[in-house]
């Protein structure tokens, strides 16, 4: 192991596959430019995902390419590009990496030098979308000083937790189909392709029997000692987020099926001796510092579940519902609704009723969340969630903070100090 | 009745507002705080409660709050709930939040967990503006509107409805008309004093408010000035910039503040409900079109979104801009470079403060405004 190696040492032979395929994944959409195909810089969580693969138009994640930045440590030069334009250092990190790189190559004229996985192309269209931040469609709102690219925006709507879910279903799954509708009719007239709706169909298939051998795989991480901890999560939720719909995907969650199913089986667990079982409760991850989960591992403590990038729940909707709109748009809507009962009899929170089952289920002694300085997103709500869960069950929390990308909010010392205080709290079980 | 001036009596409606609430409360009214100018108050005025907006304190540090909030958040949206918490909301009945931005919708169930408001509703707000964004956005007022009818247990017809936007708009007009007055050489009336004027119209009953403007505007009519002919001209562009001691100190530092584009400001009366179509397509088109917000997605280059700006420029005769950016706004912060660069290619100089919603940075608020000031004087002579 290298003295500089930041990255985590993975336990699972899928973890591992996932860097070569994030590279094939960035080749294909250069090659896609070169050949004059249709590349678009997009967002995760935008419903969009098969519809673009039905399209054949490359999607550049342009989330991702940020937390790439990070984790190979070379973000820093695309923050300082960002500041230097005015942007504040205390906007998401992701879009800071992202507008400082598109503001470097427009300055210079041509990709910028030493860019990660050869950068991403010039993409023929922006796709952004009102899911999860308010900086996911205005980072595209405003590349257009830099960029003069065809912008396209569009809804992805989910009820508050306190809405009557049935009155509501109606019109938010009408207005979600309308969007999509939308969005197709902007594709079809950037690209003069026409969306073909049973491929559509088809791709929607293999995206969701996907996410069901997915999940069906991460039951194995029950098993003591458990079988693949978070830092392999946190590789192997990336076919299924920016990847989904091909044979190829399908292909590695089958075989991560098989190699945890044999791993649980054989008991061969991330450490020898398992002490303590945690829950990472939230947070994006400190991608410019993984090896940190690691460190938990040194001390015996593995993060056999988590909240983040969490695998979409295993709804079933009406067979009745065929066309692949109106079924993608009401996959999301029960998705997005699946703990409001639960909730509104309980916690009043979706996030704490899945934080409480994932504790239950996984047998947790401790749960660790990360407050990252720049994702609003994803950090807001952690120490309420933490208060709640404790209303709920007794159990030892840290939330340390950092950021998913810019270093300077982060101290590898000072959290590590904090991880051997908060272990010390935990029973160990042997 | 009262002897005092009209406009004296202004200032001092916001600091009474809480005993007057009190007040209308034990003869039976019930008040709905809200946040934010996203929130269509003429369906809580339908309803006959008292919509009640949310404000901060910047000059109480924030401590409760921290148990629940992180401080990577907006701090107006933590000073609210942190006062909230020390308990100087207890006499709201209900809360209303529409999903504006992060912080807001965030703070949804964290007050309504903590707080426990007998009535709570979230309004989900589209985040782009296409014919069918507007329809889905009159559903969820629908169901807004369905919601306060099963709290009150009154219906609220569309004449209901109709009476209380035409009710707002006369308020709406008549701020317009009191802000015409500060398009003089030499204003009529300063930025500091409309700010509690502004104030004093969100969280008192429409109906007397708007009895309440027009006398402040006779009163600032028969004046002949104030201020000083040597005075920047200046508009302030913002959020939630409700911290009157930001005004007071931009104005004693040689400027006055003549037009703003502020949650609190212009954005709330600047246009008109139509009154033509049903009240809630009305309602929806109103404030998902019409009131601006940088978290709505609108397209169009920057010349299309920032034109309006210039315009306010041009008609308020500004020299400058202060951009006063609430820190960890998202939406306004990513705008800020495109925003700054437009209004100086159209001849305005711009200060862009980071404003930490907190009187502590007031001070140092001043040295700067002094030196944008000098800036803008500068380049006059």
């Amino acid at each position: 192991m290298s003295a500089d190696k930041t990255t985590a040492t993975k336990s699972t032979e899928a973890a591992r596959k996932v860097r070569g395929l994030v590279k094939k994944a960035y080749m294909r959409s250069q090659e896609a430019k070169d050949k004059g195909n249709p590349v678009a810089y997009c967002m995760t969580v935008c419903l969009y995902d098969e519809i673009l693969l039905a399209m054949d138009i490359a999607p550049i994640w342009t989330e991702n390419y940020a937390a790439l930045c990070a984790v190979k440590r070379a973000a820093d030069s695309y923050l300082k590009k960002a500041d230097a334009e005015g942007f504040s250092p205390l906007i998401c990190s992701y879009a800071r990496v992202g507008i400082g790189f598109d503001v470097l190559r427009h300055e210079l004229g041509t990709m910028p030098p030493d860019a990660p996985d050869k950068g991403m192309p010039w993409p023929d269209m922006l796709l952004g979308c009102g899911a999860v931040c308010d900086p996911r469609y205005k980072w595209y709102e405003i590349l257009a000083k830099y960029m003069n690219v065809p912008i396209f925006v569009h809804d992805v709507m989910a009820p508050p937790v306190d809405a009557d879910i049935d009155k509501v279903r109606g019109y938010y799954i009408g207005y979600q189909v309308d969007q999509l509708t939308r969005l197709v009719e902007f594709l079809e007239r950037q690209t003069g392709r026409n969306l073909d709706y049973n491929k559509l169909n088809h791709i929607i298939d293999i995206a969701e029997e996907t996410r069901r051998i997915w999940w069906q795989s991460y039951e194995f991480r029950r098993a003591k000692p458990c079988p693949m901890p978070v830092e392999d999560h946190f590789n192997i939720f990336v076919p299924a987020i920016f990847m989904i719909g091909t044979e190829e995907t399908l292909n590695f969650y089958k075989e991560l099926y098989e190699e945890l199913k044999y791993r649980a089986e054989n008991k061969i667990g991330v450490v020898p001796n398992e002490r303590y079982r945690l829950l990472w409760g939230g947070g994006l991850p400190p991608w410019h510092s993984m090896d940190l989960l690691n460190y938990f591992e040194e001390k015996g403590a593995v993060f056999v579940a988590e909240a983040t990038y969490k695998i979409p729940d295993p709804v079933v909707i009406p067979s009745n519902i065929t066309h692949p709109l109106e079924r993608i748009a009401t996959l999301a809507y029960e998705r997005a609704v699946y703990r409001h009962k639960k909730a509104q009899a309980r916690s009043g929170s979706p996030e704490v009723e899945f934080l409480l089952e994932q504790i239950e289920r996984f047998d947790i002694d401790g749960m660790v969340m990360h407050a990252s300085k720049s994702c609003r997103a994803t950090t807001i709500g952690e120490r309420h969630f933490k208060n709640l869960v404790q209303e709920q069950v007794k159990i030892p929390t840290m939330i340390f903070e950092g950021d998913i990308v810019d270093m300077q909010f982060y101290s590898e010392a000072q959290t590590k100090d904090r991880i051997d205080a908060f272990l010390e709290m935990l029973k160990p079980r042997m | 009745m009262s002897e005092k001036k009209p406009l004296r009596k202004a200032a001092q409606f916001v600091n009474a507002s809480p005993t007057r609430l009190r007040n209308q409360k034990r003869r039976g009214a019930k008040i709905i705080g809200y946040f934010c100018s996203l929130t269509p108050v003429e369906i809580i005025d339908a309803a006959n409660l008292i919509p009640f907006r949310i404000a901060g304190d910047p000059t109480e540090t924030i401590s409760e709050a921290d148990t629940h909030l992180e401080a990577i958040m907006c701090p107006y949206v933590r000073s609210c709930f942190d006062i909230a918490l020390k308990g100087r909301y207890e006499f709201l009945d209900g809360l209303v939040v529409p999903h504006s931005c992060d912080s807001i919708e965030r703070i949804y169930n964290i007050w309504r967990h903590q707080l426990k408001p007998d009535y709570s509703h979230f309004i989900t707000v589209p985040h782009v503006v296409f014919d069918s964004s507007y329809e889905f956005f009159s559903d969820e007022l629908r169901v807004f509107k369905e919601s306060l009818e099963e709290y009150t247990g009154n219906s609220i017809t569309d004449e209901m409805l109709h009476r209380a936007i035409v009710q707002r708009n006369k308020q709406r007009q008549l701020l317009r008309e009191l802000y015409q007055l500060r398009k003089y050489d030499l204003p009529l009336i300063s930025g500091t004093e409309v700010m509690p004027i502004l104030w004093a119209g969100t969280r008192m009953p429409a109906q007397e408010f708007t009895e309440a403007l027009r006398p402040i505007i006779d009163e600032a009519k028969a004046r002949k000035h104030i201020g000083s002919r040597s005075n920047a001209r200046l508009m302030l562009v913002g959020s939630e910039v409700d911290d009157i001691s930001i005004i007071k100190t931009i104005e004693e530092s040689g400027a006055s503040i003549v037009m703003d584009d502020t949650c609190v400001g212009s954005r709330n009366f600047w246009h008109d409900v139509a009154t033509d179509i049903s009240p809630l397509k009305a309602l929806a088109k109103h404030y998902l079109g019409d009131v601006y917000c940088p978290r709505t997605y609108k397209g169009g280059t920057a010349e299309d979104r920032f034109r309006y700006l210039v315009d306010y420029a041009s008609d308020f005769s500004c020299q400058g801009v202060i951009l006063d950016i609430i820190q960890y706004c998202d939406t306004y912060e990513l705008d800020v470079p495109s925003m700054r660069d437009y209004l100086e290619k159209n001849g305005l100089k711009v200060l862009v403060i980071d404003d930490a919603y907190s009187a502590r940075y007031v001070g140092q608020l001043k040295t700067r405004v002094e030196a944008f000031i000098e800036l803008i004087n500068q380049g006059v002579q």
